[in-house]
């Protein structure tokens, strides 16, 4: 798949290192994810992908026991400081969850949500632009745009998610961070996703953690394999699945273990 | 299949069997009791929603009634003499009686008759100088005779009602002359003590307003405290104690705080003794902790991938949890809440304690008026030796259990109405 990045690197992280209590879960994790780029990261259950995930937006904060050493740069910011202001970082970066969390509200409220409390629309017909843009971006508006004010969890699997894509794109986060996005969903719906992040790589950095060995092939341009908290390998996605330099990741993507 | 593994297999059905029936026994013995306890309470009560009268004639003579003038206004009426023309409406129903003996009919009819008639006048000012047929309140040992619930074949001595009465009451019955019709005065009287005036007018509103104030000073302080140790208070050492002292009061007597109520609220802050405004106070410590509890619960209910998804968005702590914790959790908050109030409002030894035992013959319209309350109701006229009040005290609890029930239907319908599944 070809990629259509810029060349730049959006986040870099160095010698990144997590610890739940006692326990570390990620071990010198260092890696560059490049702008308007899409970076899968796999690896077997547990393995530190998803902890890495949310260390880029600061969603391990949630977690009291849970302790992030190293830096993680993006754009000259540095996310792991105790300065950093994590609702101005989460407006940057947004996130799509494992299962569709949409919030118990209407799908107007679930999109206009994110903009209403950043302050992003001066009047109802901005923010209801906001919300039509990103209904079509999430390839959802033709669906959903009679029933607004219908319950969003009343949507299919594969509609809540897309409200989710389109709830975090409301802000225009610079980065887009994806967690197994598509492992509640049937195959159709995962291929409307899929389609879905091709699309929004070209406006936004998109960082996705996924079970499935084939969906990394298909929509990334960078692959990362991680495995017992280390980063086993990473570099261009066709080399990876095709010929990778390490044993263990050739093991892996071949149905060996994992 | 061989012989040992059939017996075993039959073994295991023969326990679930078994199991069924004792689950089955145990709830039909539990409804039983309820039907019992129901039985008891309604087939003595019953009658309490019932009044009687006796009919009779009074002769409005402005001689009597001491009018001097030929146009008498309102003022002159509310100002006549009714003692004479009600005095003799009473002794017309046995013209052969002898004068002195005369106290007999009398006691046939409330002490309040003069009144009746009076009001009677007042209500129908054309009436004056007209012989009108008129309803008094039959005395309460009149009204068990009527109800049938006062034994007439006990030796005349013990009898509150004597051969007399009798007498006149079964002529008075054959003419028709007995009425017995819905008793509203039971809910708009005060507490009395005499059984045929005596309502639940006081109690009731006296329970009212204690919820009232009990929720007015638990709710808010319950729920801002359930979502600061839900959401914001760091887990440590120190809420952990929090967290085990709120248990620890919800299982703490009702009479201790009825004590603090004592100690505290009237010796201390001086507020009005035997007021709804103390007693609801201190029914709210009470509910605190119900309602903390099941506010925390219901808190902890919403699934973590809501706050998550809202923290991801970029909100605050505070947003997270006003815009999207607070409201989801709120149905199961309110039906925690109404459950509280439904033990407070049954609770009588805390409001005994504060002096909401006093008799209170005023219907309060403030909080901070002297009232009773319902189950304290009950309890002063059970104790009260008149056989006017047994179906008094039977009624009262309906008029409590229908309360309750009213609000146990209400939190059921709150948390059947708002419920999410959460999939």
């Amino acid at each position: 798949m070809r990629g259509n990045g810029t060349n730049m690197t959006k986040i870099s992280a160095k010698n990144v290192n997590v610890f739940y209590g006692s326990k570390q879960a990620l071990f010198d994790v260092s890696l560059d994810i490049m702008d308007k780029e899409v970076t899968a990261l796999i690896g077997p259950s547990g393995c530190g992908k998803s902890t890495f995930l949310r260390c880029l937006n600061r969603m391990n904060d949630v977690i009291d026991i849970c302790k992030v050493e190293g830096s993680i740069k993006m754009d000259e910011l540095e996310l792991n400081s105790r300065k950093l202001d994590v609702v101005r970082l989460r407006e940057n970066v947004g996130m799509v969850f494992q299962k569709p969390n949409p919030f118990p509200k209407t799908i107007y409220e679930n999109v206009s949500y994110g903009p209403t409390i950043h302050g992003m629309a001066q009047s109802k017909s901005e923010l209801d632009q906001i919300v039509e843009m990103s209904l079509k971006k999430a390839a959802l508006w033709e669906e959903v745009k009679d029933r607004l004010d219908e319950i969003g969890t009343g949507l299919s699997g594969g509609q809540q998610q897309r409200l989710c894509i389109a709830r975090a794109i409301s802000v225009s986060p610079e980065v887009i961070l994806m967690d197994e996005p598509c492992s509640a969903l049937d195959p159709i719906a995962t291929a409307q996703i899929e389609e879905l992040i091709d699309d929004l790589k070209k406006e936004h950095t998109i960082v996705i953690v996924t079970h499935s060995m084939s969906q990394a092939a298909r929509v990334s341009q960078k692959t990362g394999f991680f495995h017992l908290g280390k980063l086993i390998e990473f570099g261009d996605t066709e080399k990876i699945f095709k010929n990778p330099d390490n044993q263990q990741t050739q093991d892996y993507i071949t149905g060996r273990f994992g | 299949m061989n012989e040992a593994k059939r017996k075993l297999l039959n073994k295991r059905y023969r326990a679930e069997a078994n199991f069924k029936l004792f689950g089955q026994i145990a709830i039909g013995l539990a409804l039983l009791f309820l039907a019992v306890f129901m039985y008891k309470i309604f087939s003595k009560g019953y009658t309490a929603f019932q009044k009687t009268w006796i009919v009779t004639e009074v002769h409005y003579d402005k001689e009597l009634m001491l009018i001097e003038t030929d146009n008498p206004s309102l003022e002159d009426l509310e100002n006549a003499d009714y003692y004479d023309i009600a005095y003799k409406a009473m002794t017309r129903l046995d013209p052969s009686l002898p004068e002195e003996d005369d106290r007999q009919l009398i006691q046939m009819v409330a002490f309040t008759y003069e009144q009746e008639v009076k009001n009677h006048l007042l209500k129908n000012p054309s009436l004056l100088g007209k012989i009108v047929p008129i309803r008094l309140t039959a005395s309460d040992d009149l009204d068990q005779v009527h109800k049938g619930n006062y034994p007439r074949d006990i030796p005349e001595e013990d009898r509150r009602v004597n051969d007399y009465q009798l007498k006149i009451y079964d002529m008075l019955n054959e003419r028709g002359d007995i009425l017995s019709k819905f008793n509203l005065s039971f809910f708009t009287n005060p507490d009395s003590r005499e059984a045929e005036l005596a309502g639940i007018a006081s109690s009731f509103m006296g329970t009212v307003f204690s919820i009232l104030v009990c929720l007015a000073f638990s709710f808010p302080i319950a729920v801002l405290a359930a979502i600061y140790l839900e959401e914001f208070a760091p887990k440590n050492k120190f809420t952990d104690f929090i967290e085990v002292n709120i248990n620890n009061l919800a299982a703490v007597p009702s009479i201790v705080f009825g004590l603090l109520g004592l100690g505290v609220l009237l010796a201390v802050f001086n507020l009005p003794r035997s007021t709804p405004l103390v007693g609801g106070i201190t029914l709210s410590l009470m509910t605190l902790p119900t309602i903390i509890i099941a506010a925390r619960a219901s808190l902890k209910a919403v699934p973590p991938s809501i706050r998550e998804a809202a923290l991801a968005m970029g909100a605050s702590n505070m947003q997270t949890t006003m815009h999207h914790t607070v409201p989801l959790s709120m149905p199961g908050t309110l039906s925690g809440t109404i459950i509280g109030l439904a033990q407070a409002l049954g609770e009588t030894a805390p409001l005994i304690l504060i002096g909401m035992v006093a008799f209170v013959n005023t219907i309060p319209g403030t909080p901070v008026d002297p009232a009773a309350s319902l189950p304290v109701q009950i309890y002063i006229w059970s104790e009260s030796a008149e056989r006017g009040f047994v179906e008094k005290v039977s009624a009262c609890i309906m008029v409590l259990l229908g309360f309750l029930i009213l609000m146990n239907l209400a939190a059921q319908i709150i948390r059947h109405k708002f419920e999410r599944k959460w999939n």
